[in-house]
């Protein structure tokens, strides 16, 4: 059996304004884009081969669902006039259809199906025509003419028309609500009612109640409270002290600290009232706010930012190192070691050479009081192969493998460190959440102050016993 | 934003019109002008009808006034909040602080 999923541009155009610069078949529900509900029900129909076609672009559905390999099924792309109607979509498409019984997708549906059932069974049993219809679309199967017996009693299908925010938001909702999905949701699920992503860090004191399901890269921060009823997309932060429920955050979405986010929808700096439709869109970065990776004139200015400050250091730090690192390699308390580290969050490594500091001398305590072992790293951010402050160099994996749980897409090694600046205990999980937290809303003047910080708590913590 | 004295009920309220956005830029205003209005009254509606966006730093103004009014015995209610402003208050949980009506006569009367 082939399946064709027919979309047109006026079934969505609702839902532009909410998701822009996201194709409509490729909008998170539950965090799972919406084709791949409709691929996943075509593969349980039996189909070896899927077209999407529509009069509108479709560039960004080829990108993701490239030619369906990742699902094991054949996915081809084609384009239709607004007003063509289904018997014409179906002549022009007459090649592909040859010879095969065809399912037909129609409009921007939902179709609520149960993983669990034999849909390649029943549907071999149904008769040609339409199995499902609603305002907004269709589930039709046409194929090779010939009497087929009618299924006795209710299918266990049944169509959602996509055609408001609220209905967006009670299907969420209601995805959210089974134990036991009747749908493949993406990310962990040790026990029923829970989701949860890759490189999701969730502090000790915050509450997970289910159900949940929750996304990639998500970092939720001291006494937060997330659930009962809450989708959090893929990179997201919620600060700390707030509450997240019956809610969805969509991705890239900053939650404030001590914020209430309840029967809405959040995404990016806009907050939704699903059942209005009323939105706002904040203008307050300590509210709510989008996540973006900075633009390349931004990673620029900081670059160059980082270099001057580097260069201020080395001047400053100059002559102290002429004249204690001799003495202390005399003494035998300066020790090199170089090993590799990877330096950005591609998992490009780079030698660093390290200098551990033996303190129980004056002149060693003096030079690790100005971060003397760090002298020789000012360096590498003269070269931008290190920024001044960002994440604590991560050593390499001697098999080459990145360590994808502890590198975010934030991550770029620093001399010092945003979790030394702000204190914060070298535990690994909960200095990630200070170092992205910086990485995401710091900026060049930022980086400097806490330059100056980390280098000043340095100096504290030598002379504290 | 533009204040007034209230006597209908027979009590003196202040009678603050907000208008536009209370942010960085104004909230300073509005607790500099809350001090100088406390010396004519120390119950206050803040009629939001015309208040179109609030940010934190206006939000913090509007609990800061609450504050300094209930330092004097005095109250501060809110009325007329449109549905974005009132989103906010709800999101900052700051809706559980203040007594809201929806039009400034009932904010009156309840005085």
């Amino acid at each position: 059996m082939k399946t064709l999923i027919i979309i047109k541009e006026k079934d969505y155009a609702w839902l532009r304004p909410i998701f822009t610069g996201i194709h409509p078949l490729l909008v998170p529900i539950c965090n799972k884009p919406f084709i791949e509900f409709l691929i996943d029900f075509a593969i349980l129909a039996g189909s070896d081969a899927l077209r999407i076609l529509s009069d509108g672009p479709l560039s960004d559905v080829e990108e993701y669902c490239d030619n369906g390999s990742r699902w094991g099924i054949a996915i081809s792309y084609g384009s239709i006039k607004s007003s063509d109607e289904t018997l014409l979509i179906m002549e022009k498409n007459h090649r592909y259809c040859a010879g095969e019984r065809v399912l037909l997708m129609n409009g921007f549906v939902f179709i609520e199906y149960d993983k669990q059932h034999n849909y390649t069974a029943l549907f071999a049993e149904l008769p040609d025509g339409e199995i499902l219809g609603c305002n907004k679309g269709s589930l039709s199967l046409r194929g090779t003419p010939g009497e087929r017996p009618k299924v006795a009693g209710a299918l266990p299908l049944s169509l959602v028309e996509l055609d408001s925010l609220e209905v967006y938001y009670r299907l969420s909702m209601e995805i959210l609500s089974f134990g036991e999905s009747p749908y493949v949701i993406p990310g962990y699920s040790n026990e029923a009612y829970c989701h949860i992503g890759r490189n999701v860090v969730i502090s000790k004191s915050a509450e997970i109640r289910k159900p949940v399901i929750i996304g990639n890269n998500v970092q939720i921060m001291a006494d937060s409270i997330i659930g009962p009823l809450a989708v959090i997309g893929s990179n997201v932060i919620i600060d700390k002290a707030s509450t997240v429920t019956d809610s969805i955050v969509l991705e890239k979405t900053y939650i404030g600290e001590q914020l209430e986010v309840q029967n809405r929808i959040a995404a990016g700096n806009i907050l939704i009232e699903p059942e209005s439709g009323i939105s706002i869109a904040m203008d307050d970065p300590h509210l709510l706010t989008g996540i973006k990776k900075s633009g390349s004139a931004e990673i620029l200015f900081q670059s160059v930012v980082h270099r001057l400050f580097a260069l201020f250091l080395i001047t400053v730090l100059l002559i102290p190192f002429l004249l204690l690192s001799p003495i202390l390699k005399f003494q035998r308390k300066w020790k090199k070691s170089t090993g590799s580290y990877y330096i950005n969050d591609a998992g490009k490594t780079l030698a660093l050479t390290t200098t551990s500091i033996n303190r129980q001398s004056l002149p060693g305590s003096i030079a690790a009081a100005l971060s003397l072992d760090r002298f020789g790293l000012l360096f590498n951010v003269l070269s931008g192969q290190l920024a001044i402050i960002g994440s604590t160099p991560i050593a390499a994996k001697t098999d080459n493998s990145v360590p994808l749980l502890e590198m975010g897409s934030w991550y770029k090694a620093g001399v010092f460190s945003y979790a030394e600046a702000e204190e914060w205990p070298a535990n690994g999980d909960e200095r990630a959440i200070v170092e992205r937290y910086f990485a995401v809303h710091g900026n060049p003047l930022l980086d400097i102050a806490m330059t100056i910080k980390a280098f000043f708590n340095l100096i504290h913590e030598i002379h504290t016993p | 934003m533009i204040f007034h004295v209230d006597a209908s009920t027979g009590k003196t309220l202040g009678i603050v019109d907000l208008s536009g956005r209370l942010d960085a830029a104004n909230s300073s205003e509005l607790l500099k002008s809350f001090a100088v209005w406390q010396q004519q009254a120390n119950m206050f509606v803040f009629n939001c009808t015309r208040l179109d966006m609030i940010d934190s730093s206006g939000l913090g103004a509007i609990v800061a006034c609450l504050r300094k009014a209930l330092e004097k015995n005095g109250e501060l209610k809110l009325a007329a909040l449109n549905q974005k402003v009132s989103m906010v208050f709800e999101l900052t949980k700051a809706k559980k602080l203040f007594s809201i009506f929806p039009d400034t006569g009932s904010a009156i009367q309840s005085f």
